[in-house]
This record gives C-alpha cells, sequence and structure tokens, in this order.
C-alpha cells in the first residue's frame, strides 16, 4: 500500500493505494496523522484501494476525531459503492461527511 | 483451494492474493471478490493475533472453495488456544463520533457480509465456517 498526498483547491487529499488492511494500516495511520499534524482541511479519496478492514476504519474513525476536536474537517470523497456499504453498516456513515467528489464538498470547507 | 498461514501479519498481503486467484478461476465478480477478501483479512487477522499467545511460530489452514454457482465456503481452523471470535458484542453503531469505540468492529462486518457464520472447538481446534452466498437476495426476487 501506498499513500498519495497532494494540495487540491487548498485541501490536502490523503489517497491510499492497494489494500488498507491489517498489515499495512500502520503506515496508512501514520500518513493520515502527518497530514493532521499540519492540515485542518482534509480530504480521503478511496477510490484507488480494493478494500478496507476495520484496522483502516479505526484509522478513519481516529483521524476523524481528532480533527473535530481541533474545530478542523475531514471529508471522504470518491468512495465505489462496496466500500461505502462497509461504512454504512459500520454506521460511519452517520459521524463522519460522505461526498461522491471534492467538487461537491466545497460547502463543508467554507 | 487450501492455504496454509503463519501467525505473522505479513501473510495477510500473501492470502489476499491467493483469494484474487481463487476468484480469478472461479468467475467470481468483484463486487463479491471484496466482500471475501474482507472477510477473509478479519477473520485471518484475529488467529494471528489471538490464537497464539506463546509467541512462536505456528501454522493454520483456511480452506476455500465454491459450492455450485451459489455460495463460497470457507473453513478457518487453528490449533490455538480456545477463541469463539463470535462472542463479542456488536458495536453500537448508533453512537455519535466522540463516542465511537472501534471494538469489535471487525467481525461484526463479518456477520453482516455472509450468509450464514459458525465457530465450534473440535479435537483442540477451533474451528470458524463462513458462507458467503453469491447471489444477491435482489437478483434472487428477479429485480
Amino acid at each position: 500500500m501506498e499513500v498519495k498526498v497532494s494540495t487540491e483547491e487548498g485541501v490536502t487529499v490523503i489517497t491510499p493505494v492497494g489494500r488498507v488492511d491489517t498489515s499495512t494500516a500502520k503506515a496508512f495511520e501514520d500518513g493520515v496523522m502527518n497530514v493532521l499534524s499540519t492540515s485542518s482541511k482534509v480530504a480521503v479519496r478511496f477510490n484507488e484501494i480494493d478494500y478496507i478492514s476495520s484496522a483502516g476504519l479505526r484509522v478513519i474513525l481516529m483521524a476523524g476525531k481528532k480533527i473535530t476536536a481541533s474545530k478542523g474537517v475531514l471529508v471522504l470523497i470518491n468512495m465505489p459503492e462496496k466500500i461505502f456499504a462497509v461504512f454504512k453498516m459500520s454506521g460511519f456513515d452517520k459521524i463522519l461527511k460522505i461526498c461522491p467528489s471534492l467538487e461537491e464538498s466545497k460547502s463543508f470547507f467554507n | 483451494m487450501l492455504i496454509k498461514i503463519k501467525n505473522k501479519i505479513e501473510e495477510i498481503s500473501r492470502v489476499c492474493d491467493q483469494v484474487r486467484l481463487f476468484c480469478n478461476q472461479n468467475d467470481i465478480s468483484e463486487d463479491k471478490y471484496h466482500d471475501i477478501v474482507l472477510i477473509l483479512d478479519e477473520t485471518v487477522t484475529n488467529v494471528i493475533n489471538y490464537a497464539y499467545p506463546d509467541g512462536t511460530e505456528h501454522e493454520f489452514t483456511l480452506e476455500i472453495s465454491k459450492k455450485k454457482d451459489d455460495s463460497i465456503d470457507i473453513k478457518l481452523v487453528d490449533n490455538g488456544i480456545p477463541f469463539d471470535p463470535l462472542a463479542k458484542t456488536d458495536p453500537d453503531t448508533d453512537s455519535s463520533l466522540e463516542e465511537r469505540q472501534i471494538g469489535g468492529l471487525g467481525i461484526f462486518i463479518v456477520k453482516q457480509l455472509s450468509e450464514a457464520v459458525e465457530y465450534f472447538r473440535k479435537d483442540e481446534k477451533n474451528q470458524l465456517n463462513i458462507i458467503i452466498a453469491l447471489k444477491n437476495k435482489e437478483e434472487e426476487n428477479g429485480s
């Protein structure tokens, strides 16, 4: 797994590539936490991963808690249907912001 | 397909590769590959993390097979300490972001994505049987 980081329209976008599984969750966590230490407008893009396991969901939950506590914004974007289904069954769609694209998440960042 | 797995977390990615191969060979859709690989990640991780507290190297087995066009059967057998992953309480999926705990989410997802999951202890071994339906319920209803 690889973690790509870019800046798009003032938002730091984290794109994990490959599998966010138990063996790669630590690398994913390091990548996400690194971004959170310097940015308060963050998006995680999900269309380049095979799947996300509960180890990866844990990282997203931690990131959501951390950024919300510091009045920042975290948005989850470009989520394929199968991955969205996992977020939904976990109840994460009720506590995290999920948007089809970065473009459509703009209102959250203003 | 029979896969022998050592109790090291790095094994997860090799298991995923094997499952990819199995799905390709058996004409299993991308959607079902996603569910199967996620279910296996969660359950195999549980065995690796909890079955062998002595810290030495052990090996356990995963058997995955396709039953006609109806289902995928998974059998995970290890000779570690007694451990029933299904005994965990389901997480509270209605709690707020601040209160939300992560514990128990893995096996909860496994239960949601499977048709049936059963655990039993036999001959000093833990056995977890999982059935994954290949047809979605909507398809069966013709919609």
